[in-house]
C-alpha cells in the first residue's frame, strides 16, 4: 500500500505525469478515486479508471504474495522441496552409468545443457529423452509429452522412428516377463504412432524465431499440459554469427535463460539444451571449451560435455549441484543411446540380446 | 523471419510509425529489447508491452509440427528421399544414398577423387527418376576450376551407353549442368545468396559447392588476429543459407 507511484507497472508517460502532480505513493492514489486523478492529472476519466485497475491489481497481488500463496516468489520450507524431489521422476536415457552419474536421469525443473563437438552424440541423445519422457509411470518413466526445438536441422524423424521401434520393443519384453495386467493396458497406449505425435517439432531458422517461439512457449505448454520435457537442440548455432554486438548477444541469452528457468519451474518440466564446443586458444595450448562464452556457462543448472578419446565416446558431468563429476563411456547404436558393453557378460532382462541394456530399474522390478 | 516488417505483424498504425521514429522497423529490432526499453518506447504499461510481444512472436514463430505428421509426409514420397550413388556399399551404408533436404560434406586429402564423385553426381541427377536419377538441373559452384566439361561427358557415355546413346542427348544433359566459377569468398556469399531463384526458375535438383576450404584458407589466414571469428561468421552464414535451401526444396546439397 505503501509502494512509490514510480514502481508501478504504469506507462511512462503516465507515470510521470502522476509524479509531477505530487502522487507518491499507491495508496494516495487509490484514496482520490477515478474522477479526482483525472481532473489533477489532466487525464480522461477512462484512462483513470485503468489505471487504478493497474494499481489495485499490484496491490493484491502483492498482499496475496506476503500471504505466501503462489506467486512469482514463492515460499516453502526445505522439507517441502526435499519430498517434491524425491518424489520427482527422472528422464531415464537408456545409458545406466549415464543415469547414474545424473542421479537417476535428466532432472525435471531444471535446465541440462550438453555440450560436445561434433558428431560425438548430442542430437541423438534429445531423440533419445524425447521417446524416453513418454515411457508410461509403471515402467518407470514420466509419462509426459516433449517439445523438440530445432536450430540446426538435424533431426531425423526415420532415427526417431528406430529409438521409438526399439523402446516399444523393450517395455514389451519387460512386461511379458512380469506378467503384470496394467503393465500390458499401458502398453495399449504406447505404440508408435502414439510416441511420434506426441512430439512437438519446432524449426527456428534464425534467432528471432528462437526469440518468438520461447516468448510463446508458457501459452503452448499451458495448452499441453501433459509436456515434460522441452529440447532446444543447437542453441549456440544461431547465435554464434551474423553478431557484431557482443553484449547484445549476451542480454539476450540472458533473457532466454531467464524464461527457460521459468517455464522448467512452472510447468514442471525439463529443459534439455545441446551448446557447440569452441577453442580457447591459451597461451601454449588450445583447449574445447563450451561456445555462447563464460556467461552463459551460469544458465544451465548441469552441464554434460560429451568427447571423444580415441574411438571411445566419453560423456562427463562437468557441473552438477547434487552429483560429483565423473566420466563415463556410451555407445550409439541403432536402437539409440545405449552403454558400452560391458567385459565379463550379466544376465539382462531379454536373454541374449545383440544391445545388452541395463536399467537400474529393471532389476529393481525384478526383485 | 526475421526481417518481416512490424506493419504485417498486425500492430496498429500508430504503433508502428511511433516504433520507427526509434528506428525499430522489423520483427527483429522489436525482439531484442528488453520489456522496459519496450515500455519506454512504446509507452505501454507492463501488461499490454506483453501482449504486443506476443503478437509479434506469434508472427515470427515457426509453425508447430509433431513428429508423426514428419513421418506421415516422408512417407507419401520416399523415392525423392535419396539420390542414389549407384555405388552399392556406399548406397547402403548411407541407407540409400545422398539424403535430400540436408547438407553433405565430402571430405579428402587431395587427389582422392572428390571432384569426380561430384562430376558423376551431377550426371546422376539429370537422369530421370525411373533410372534412379532426379530428373532436373544441377548448379555447381567451383571455386578450384577443376570441372572438366569433357570429363562429364566422357563419364556420361561410358556409364549409361544405353541412355546416351545420341549426342543431342548429351548435350541436353550438359545444358541442365549451370557451372558458376567463383574465386573468392564474397562472390561465394553472393552466389549462395542469390541461389533460391535460380533454383526455382531452373528447376535445380542438385547444389554442389567444390570446394569450400580451398577459397576460405586462399583468403583468411588464422595466424592473423580477428581472421579466425570473420572466417567462421562467413563459413556459418554460408552453411544456414544452404541448410535453409536444402531443406525448403528437399534438394541434396
Amino acid at each position: 500500500m505503501q509502494r512509490e507511484v514510480g514502481t508501478l507497472p504504469l506507462a511512462p508517460a503516465l507515470r510521470a505525469r502522476l509524479a509531477a502532480a505530487g502522487f507518491q505513493t499507491a495508496q494516495e492514489l487509490l484514496d482520490t478515486g477515478p474522477c479526482g486523478l483525472s481532473k489533477e492529472v489532466g487525464i480522461s476519466r477512462e484512462e483513470a479508471l485503468e489505471a487504478l485497475q493497474v494499481v489495485r491489481q499490484e496491490c493484491h497481488g502483492d498482499a496475496a504474495r506476503t500471504a505466501g500463496r503462489s506467486g512469482a516468489t514463492r515460499k516453502c520450507t526445505a522439507l517441502e522441496l526435499l519430498e517434491e524431489e524425491q518424489t520427482q521422476g527422472f528422464i531415464i536415457t537408456f545409458c545406466s552409468a549415464l543415469d547414474n552419474i545424473l542421479g537417476g536421469g535428466v532432472q525435471l525443473t531444471k535446465i541440462t545443457e550438453i555440450c560436445g563437438a561434433p558428431g560425438v552424440g548430442k542430437t541423438q541423445l534429445c531423440m533419445q529423452l524425447a521417446v524416453d519422457v513418454q515411457i508410461p509411470e509403471c515402467f518407470g518413466g514420466v509419462a509426459g509429452e516433449a517439445v523438440f526445438i530445432d536450430t540446426e536441422g538435424s533431426f531425423m524423424v526415420d532415427r526417431v522412428v528406430d529409438i521409438a521401434a526399439a523402446c516399444v520393443q523393450h517395455c514389451h519384453l519387460i512386461a511379458e516377463a512380469q506378467q503384470e495386467e496394467d503393465l500390458r493396458k499401458a502398453l495399449e497406449t504406447f505404440s508408435l504412432e502414439n510416441i511420434l505425435s506426441h512430439i512437438y517439432y519446432f524449426r527456428c531458422r534464425d534467432y528471432t524465431e528462437l526469440l518468438a517461439q520461447v516468448y510463446l512457449l508458457p501459452e503452448f505448454l499451458s495448452e499441453h499440459s501433459k509436456v515434460r520435457l522441452v529440447v532446444i537442440d543447437g542453441i549456440a548455432f544461431p547465435f554464434r554469427h551474423d553478431f557484431e554486438d557482443l553484449s547484445l548477444r549476451t542480454r539476450l541469452l540472458n533473457g532466454l535463460a531467464q524464461q527457460l528457468i521459468i517455464i522448467a519451474n512452472d510447468h514442471r518440466s525439463a529443459v534439455v539444451l545441446t551448446n557447440q564446443m569452441t577453442t580457447r586458444i591459451g597461451q601454449s595450448q588450445s583447449t574445447l571449451v563450451p561456445a555462447l562464452g563464460e556467461s552463459w556457462g551460469h544458465a544451465a543448472t548441469v552441464r554434460l560435455i560429451f568427447h571423444w578419446d580415441n574411438s571411445q565416446r566419453l560423456a562427463t558431468l562437468y557441473k552438477s549441484p547434487s552429483q560429483k563429476e565423473s566420466t563415463i563411456a556410451y555407445h550409439i547404436t541403432s536402437h539409440g543411446f545405449r552403454d558400452v558393453q560391458p567385459p565379463a557378460v550379466t544376465q539382462s532382462s531379454g536373454g541374449t540380446e545383440l544391445n545388452p541394456r541395463k536399467r537400474p530399474r529393471t532389476e529393481e522390478e525384478k526383485q | 523471419m526475421a526481417a518481416k516488417k512490424l506493419r504485417r505483424a498486425q500492430l496498429s498504425q500508430e504503433m508502428c510509425e511511433r516504433l520507427s521514429r526509434y528506428q525499430i522497423t522489423t520483427c527483429q529490432d522489436f525482439l531484442c529489447l528488453s520489456l522496459l526499453e519496450l515500455m519506454k518506447v512504446t509507452g505501454q504499461s507492463y501488461y499490454e508491452v506483453q501482449k504486443l510481444l506476443c503478437k509479434v512472436s506469434r508472427a515470427c514463430a515457426p509453425k508447430m509440427q509433431t513428429a508423426y505428421e514428419m513421418k506421415l509426409r516422408k512417407s507419401v514420397s520416399p523415392s525423392s528421399a535419396f539420390l542414389s550413388t549407384t555405388l552399392h556399399s556406399l548406397d547402403r551404408v548411407l541407407h540409400g544414398g545422398v539424403p535430400c533436404g540436408s547438407l553433405t560434406e565430402i571430405t579428402s586429402p587431395p587427389g582422392c577423387g572428390k571432384t569426380q564423385f561430384c562430376i558423376m553426381l551431377s550426371v546422376l541427377a539429370t537422369l530421370p527418376v525411373s533410372m534412379g536419377g532426379l530428373d532436373g538441373a544441377v548448379i555447381y559452384i567451383d571455386t578450384e576450376s577443376a570441372f572438366s566439361a569433357e570429363r562429364l561427358i566422357e563419364i556420361a557415355a561410358s556409364r549409361f551407353p544405353t541412355y546416351f546413346d545420341s549426342n543431342e542427348k548429351l548435350l541436353c544433359m550438359t545444358r541442365s549442368i549451370h557451372l558458376y566459377r567463383e574465386l573468392t569468398c564474397c562472390c561465394v556469399l553472393k552466389r549462395i545468396m542469390s541461389l533460391e531463384e535460380e533454383i526455382i526458375s531452373k528447376k535445380v535438383k542438385l547444389v554442389i559447392i567444390d570446394s569450400v576450404a580451398s577459397v576460405v584458407r586462399k583468403e583468411f589466414d588464422t595466424k592473423l588476429q580477428g581472421n579466425l571469428a570473420e572466417r567462421s561468421n562467413f563459413l556459418t552464414r554460408g552453411a544456414s543459407v544452404l541448410k535453409y535451401l536444402a531443406e525448403e526444396f528437399s534438394i541434396p546439397v
